[in-house]
């Protein structure tokens, strides 16, 4: 009999708030080290906590976008332990009253669909960030105090591919959500997990695993940690609970301590913050905020006819998606394919993001619709486009400056298609023979004829219908 | 040195205001004071600073404010940025406060004049101030007896004349307590009144600055200038009411209940002899004064001492010698470093209600006694609630016993919750309790009236004191220049 992984994911997400949870300080990444720490921060004596409204806002966000109950009543607690990095020796949290409870997710997985169960999802502070060295072990206290949003799951998880599918949307929601930038690697966002292997129904010792540096990772730890403890139980070991942290060098898991009982945190309701009540108006006005989420956004590029890839690609960069929410009047497949392409080497090329240019949501719709009616063509489109990026003129003034606009005279291209065949006897034989280059041969000549004002697909089209109808 | 300072509050704005004298007089003579006396009531003074305060004011207007140019004592619990705030412990010995508490914002915004900071139980737990690292303040009234804690050296500086105002702090009775035992008025407001943003946190659901005075017109006084909604503490509220509207009203169809468990025998025969004196007083003028029941008024001390050191021990987590605040040398390594800090930092009564409060909200525990503790404590309120439906005011004794001598409690720490046994209640429920000497016993020591009050209702508090006050023909001003 096989043995059956029981795995379990707690998530930790900095929300991305102004200002820090129980302090004024702003919460930012990347500032140089104590520079966005105050008293409250540092757990001078006589400092209290503030509570921060938008915190609660964001924590109603995700509780909607991971479909858990609201608890309109509740309260924060003290979780109290030593430790350097927790300035005042104890962390403010939700023990009692998690904000969100009984949730999920939805994955698939080759065609099944599971949902992911989240038990609950509370609130708390976020702790210093320490940084060791041989001789010292220094403090950061810009992170303290930063808000936090633990979202824990039911042991539901049977694999390492279940774990990633399940953070990888995870991810996308709380993204989507605009409560946070889920970067692991900034630490916005941080995984661990806990397994446990059986051959019956009974559960088996829960191990866990922290210190996972991606979610790729936490599928390799959870495959590998669920070796690990099946190789020990066949030998005939019996499997202590411990904490394990994943090396990502070696991809495997490392004792870092074994799990003592009567980890007492003595638990209390905060005394200087009144217990919340959230109303249904402040609920309310945090979800009407929310933006559309990505499925629904996945449906309606689908029904545009945008390919399965480039939707992907298109998610996978919220700030594009977001900035095609304006344009879904027009040819999402164009729109697309812009912002995918040539719009975003420019982007990348200049290191700017779309805001930071001179492309104005007219100017992008015209642009779509032009390409649309096929007024202009792609070759066109990349000649103007710094133009586009970087003036204020609209895209007709920098169509007419430049000369560009392709007529649609179809007696032109018919003369012109007329001439080439006349002048160039030698390649109509040659395409009369099977040459598969003559037609292409025939088309440079054309183009070139019509100076770029002519539509490749049109000109193509009518070549093929004369030289067939030789 | 001429005694301006022993003049009324109202006296001292007039010649202020008439040029007569100037803040430095009343800086120089306060410092003469704190030079002259022996009683320990300070514990770190800043006379540069106070006179260039007072030169400042020199500048300004003297306006309506009484309080404009007063010099004033700050028990040293309570952030003064500048200042340094010990809290009476050798954790703190050097430590300066970088910010100003919120009700010291109040005090500068009224142009009063911060002298120094005030000796004090260690972190406030106590009831004699001998846990002091700086050694016990004395009880003006008799040198080897004690001050009361833990506000004693802000109890001693305005009964002993040394200034005329000063703040406390009162978690289970800490500034009505010695305010008792020497003779002036002190008052703890309804919890939430005044911000508690700078306070040095002992038990945060229980902590309140107080106002200690010579008289109940100048303690409202100041009072009602601390007391402001402060954003930075989520517990205050936003207070519009003017609490000395009622001084010398009336007593028109006053009724005040008297705790059968305040007058029983676990309080002195004096005490209570003087307490049936005042209701005697009262019902003389037709307020009808009762005795009445009251559940779990009897239970309260052990409720009280359960929250406050289950709160205590996570407050005082964060003296780890990392951050600030002492620090034990060459520790070996973390856990030798918090170890030895706590060890070193700390004084045995701040050690033992750290351990006893870990303990009782450890495990199983924090279910067996801190929420139960906090649920009895509700319904407690509740019964207060049900008296005051039907009285204006509860009244008793502020104390079983009065002041005794120095060194006599220090290995018995059940005795010194004695001290503190009639005002739990107040801290407990939230109410508005006042302190108010009365009389004297045969040792001519002073005793004190306690009047708690609806919550909010610190009006009528002072109605009545103010009332009392008069009828006492003695204004306790003896020893106000027994320096």
């Amino acid at each position: 009999m096989e043995y059956k992984k029981t795995v379990g994911i707690e998530v930790h997400c900095e929300l991305k708030t102004k200002e820090k949870i129980f302090s004024p300080s702003i919460s930012n990444y990347g500032s140089i080290a104590n520079t966005n720490a105050n008293v409250i921060d540092m757990a001078y004596p006589g400092t209290l906590p503030l509570l921060n409204k938008e915190v609660l806002s964001f924590a109603i966000k995700a509780c909607h976008v991971l479909n858990l109950n609201i608890t309109k009543d509740m309260h924060f607690d003290r979780k109290n332990y030593f430790y350097p990095d927790n300035p005042k020796n104890f962390q403010i949290t939700q023990n009692e009253t998690p904000i969100g409870t009984e949730g999920y997710v939805e994955i698939e997985i080759d065609g099944i669909k599971k949902k992911i169960e989240i038990l609950e999802m509370h609130i708390e502070e976020d702790t210093c960030k320490s940084v060791h060295s041989d001789k010292y072990s220094l403090l950061d206290y810009n992170r303290a105090g930063v808000p936090l949003i633990e979202i824990v799951t039911k042991p539901c998880l049977n694999s390492g591919e279940e774990a990633v599918k399940y953070l990888e949307k995870l991810r996308e929601l709380l993204l989507y959500a605009g409560v946070s930038d889920c970067k692991i690697e900034e630490g916005s966002m941080r995984c661990d997990t806990n397994v446990s292997i059986s051959k019956t129904n009974k559960l088996g010792t829960k191990i866990e695993v922290k210190n996972i540096g991606s979610i790729s990772n936490v599928g390799e730890a959870i495959n590998y940690e669920a070796k690990r403890q099946e190789e020990l139980l066949e030998k005939g070991e019996v499997l202590k609970e411990e904490t394990r942290r994943f090396d990502d060098k070696t991809k495997t898991t490392i004792l870092m301590r074994v799990k003592e009982t009567g980890n007492d945190y003595r638990y209390f309701p905060e005394p200087d913050i009144p217990f919340v009540h959230l109303t249904d108006t402040f609920i309310e006005e945090a979800i009407n905020d929310l933006k559309r989420m990505p499925d629904e956004r996945r449906k309606d590029y689908e029904k545009a006819g945008v390919l399965p890839i480039n939707i992907e690609k298109i998610i996978a960069n919220k700030e594009i998606s977001d900035y095609l929410e304006n344009f879904l009047d027009t040819n999402l497949v164009i729109a697309s394919n812009l912002l995918l392409g040539d719009i975003q080497s420019y982007l990348n090329k200049n290191s700017k993001n779309i805001n930071e240019t001179k492309l104005t949501n007219k100017k992008f719709h015209d642009l779509v619709n032009k390409l649309d009616k096929k007024e202009i063509n792609n070759k066109i489109f990349k000649d103007i486009l710094i133009d586009i990026m970087e003036t204020d003129q609209d895209i007709d003034d920098i169509l007419k400056d430049k000369g560009l606009n392709i007529s649609f005279d179809e007696n032109l291209l018919n003369d012109i298609i007329t001439n080439v065949i006349n002048n160039n006897q030698k390649i109509i034989d040659d395409y009369q023979n099977g040459n598969p280059r003559s037609a292409k041969a025939l088309m440079g000549l054309i183009m070139k004829e019509g100076k770029g004002k002519i539509d490749p697909a049109m000109a193509n089209q009518k070549l093929m219908e004369k030289l067939n109808n030789l | 040195m001429s005694k301006y300072l022993s003049l009324s509050l109202q006296e001292i704005h007039e010649l202020l205001k008439n040029k007569k004298i100037t803040p430095k007089d009343l800086v120089m003579e306060c410092f003469d004071n704190i030079e002259k006396s022996n009683l320990n009531a300070f514990i770190n003074v800043y006379k540069d600073y106070a006179l260039s305060e007072a030169s400042k004011l020199e500048e300004l207007e003297v306006d309506d404010d009484l309080l404009f140019g007063i010099p004033i004592a700050i028990k040293d619990n309570i952030m003064v940025k500048d200042m340094k705030c010990t809290c009476a412990s050798k954790m703190l010995d050097n430590f300066v406060s970088i910010y100003d508490a919120g009700c010291i914002d109040e005090i500068k915004r009224h142009h009063m004049i911060i002298v120094g900071k005030t000796n004090m139980d260690e972190f406030a737990m106590g009831s004699t101030s001998e846990t002091s690292y700086y050694g016990a303040p004395h009880n003006p009234w008799n040198y080897d007896k004690v001050s009361g804690g833990s506000s004693g050296g802000s109890a001693v500086a305005v009964a002993a004349g040394i200034i005329p105002l000063a703040l406390g702090s009162d978690t289970g009775g800490s500034v009505r307590q010695p305010s008792s035992f020497t003779g002036i008025v002190g008052m703890k407001p309804t919890y939430g009144r005044v911000s508690r943003y700078g306070l040095v946190a002992f038990a945060s659901s229980l902590d309140q600055v107080g106002v200690m005075s010579r008289n109940v017109y100048e303690n409202a006084i100041l009072l009602k200038a601390i007391s402001k909604e402060d954003k930075r503490d989520l517990t205050s509220f936003e207070t519009n009411d003017d609490i000395t509207c009622l001084i010398n009203k009336p007593l028109t169809n006053f009724k005040v209940a008297i705790p059968k468990y305040f007058i029983s025998d676990i309080v002195d025969k004096e005490i209570r002899d003087k307490i049936l004196e005042i209701k005697t007083m009262l019902e003389t003028n037709h307020v009808t004064v009762d005795f009445v029941d009251i559940k779990y008024i009897d239970k309260t001390a052990i409720l009280y001492q359960i929250i406050a050191m289950g709160e205590a021990s996570s407050n005082l987590a964060r003296f780890d010698g990392i951050k600030y605040g002492y620090a034990y040398p060459n520790p070996k390594d973390l856990e030798d470093l918090y170890k030895k800090t706590r060890r070193y930092g700390f004084g045995s009564e701040v050690k033992r209600r750290i351990m006893v409060g870990s303990y009782l909200l450890s495990g199983e525990n924090a279910k067996i006694y801190y929420n139960k503790a906090l649920q009895i404590r509700d319904d407690l309120s509740k019964e207060f609630q049900k008296v005051f439906d039907n009285y204006n005011l509860i009244i008793g004794p502020t104390t079983a016993r009065c002041a005794y001598n120095l060194n006599t409690n220090l290995d018995d720490p059940l005795k010194s919750f004695m001290d503190d046994i009639l005002v739990m209640h107040a801290n407990m429920g939230g109410f508005p309790s006042l302190s108010m000497p009365i009389g004297f016993n045969s040792e001519h020591l002073p005793i004190g009236l306690q009047i708690i009050g609806n919550r909010m209702d610190e009006k009528t508090i002072y109605q009545l004191a103010s009332f009392i006050e008069k009828e006492i023909k003695d204004d306790f001003s003896e020893v106000r220049n027994g320096i």
